[in-house]
């Protein structure tokens, strides 16, 4: 659905209210990123965003349902990583039908 | 007051099918005897179709339009796994759940979901749990446009009121 992110980059989708509050659909953020660093991320880019959003959003990779581990507590060897040409997306809570 | 577009990617028609399983999204008004037919079949004894349609108020405020986004990949495939588990489970002959996107004008269909199977019993377990599903799980949004200018991003999880966008 996107365009191909550039080199180096992976794509972030943002769906409802992650749209309205980053005022964008999708961007490109630098990878090779680990999961654990997004939501820190993101919260620097769009300060507030963690506890309006995505404290209650589920975010996939490449349609994917993964868990964001806290900061501290991943395990060597467990860490998941966003990598370059990855498709992420903020699923913020669903209301079809 | 920040708006919130709609990609045209993501209003484009798409659709997944399997063995008596077809989910689509379309940004087309959708069409009951068109789905009815996609799950016909000469050992169904019944046919239930389940129409949603969109409504004018929220908690008494008078809604103006409606707008439904989607994760299309992801939806879909979603919407297909509820179908297919439900078919397996209920021993359907066949199941069909269509979701509009873009504006959605009040008073028409927002999705449609039909099931036939050997026995009316079944089908008509089968669409409700299919529906409760669908509003559980599958990838899509709802804003409201309300007459009084604002708008919400709807949440189906425990009734929650959604996020207002100014």
């Amino acid at each position: 659905m996107a365009s191909k992110p550039p080199p180096g980059h992976f794509n972030i989708l943002y769906f409802a209210s992650a749209g309205s509050y980053t005022s964008k659909n999708v961007e490109a953020l630098p990878a090779p990123l680990p999961l654990r660093k997004l939501f820190d991320t993101l919260e620097e880019r769009y300060q507030g965003i963690r506890g309006s959003v995505l404290d209650h959003s589920l975010v996939t990779i490449n349609l994917t349902y993964v868990d964001v581990p806290d900061d501290e507590a991943v395990e060597e060897g467990q860490e998941v990583v966003i990598q370059e040409g990855d498709e992420v997306a903020i699923i913020p809570p669903v209301s079809s039908g | 007051m920040a708006t919130t577009t709609i990609d045209a990617p993501q209003t484009q028609d798409s659709s997944l099918s399997q063995e008596g399983c077809y989910v689509a999204l379309t940004s087309s008004p959708l069409n009951i005897p068109s789905i009815t037919d996609r799950v016909r079949s000469p050992q169904a004894g019944a046919i239930v179709l389940f129409a949603g349609t969109t409504r004018d108020s929220f908690d008494n405020k008078p809604v103006k339009e409606l707008q439904y986004t989607a994760y299309a990949p992801l939806a879909l495939r979603t919407m297909l796994d509820i179908a297919a588990a439900l078919k397996a489970k209920h021993g359907l002959k066949g199941i069909a759940m269509v979701h509009r996107l873009g504006v959605v004008p009040v008073g028409e269909e927002s999705i449609l979901i039909a099931v036939s199977s050997p026995h009316r019993q079944a089908a008509w377990r089968a669409g409700e749990e299919a529906l409760e599903e669908c509003k559980a799980r599958v990838e899509v949004w709802k804003r409201e446009e309300f007459e009084a200018g604002e708008g919400v991003w709807r949440a189906n999880r425990d009734g929650a009121r959604g996020e207002r966008v100014d």
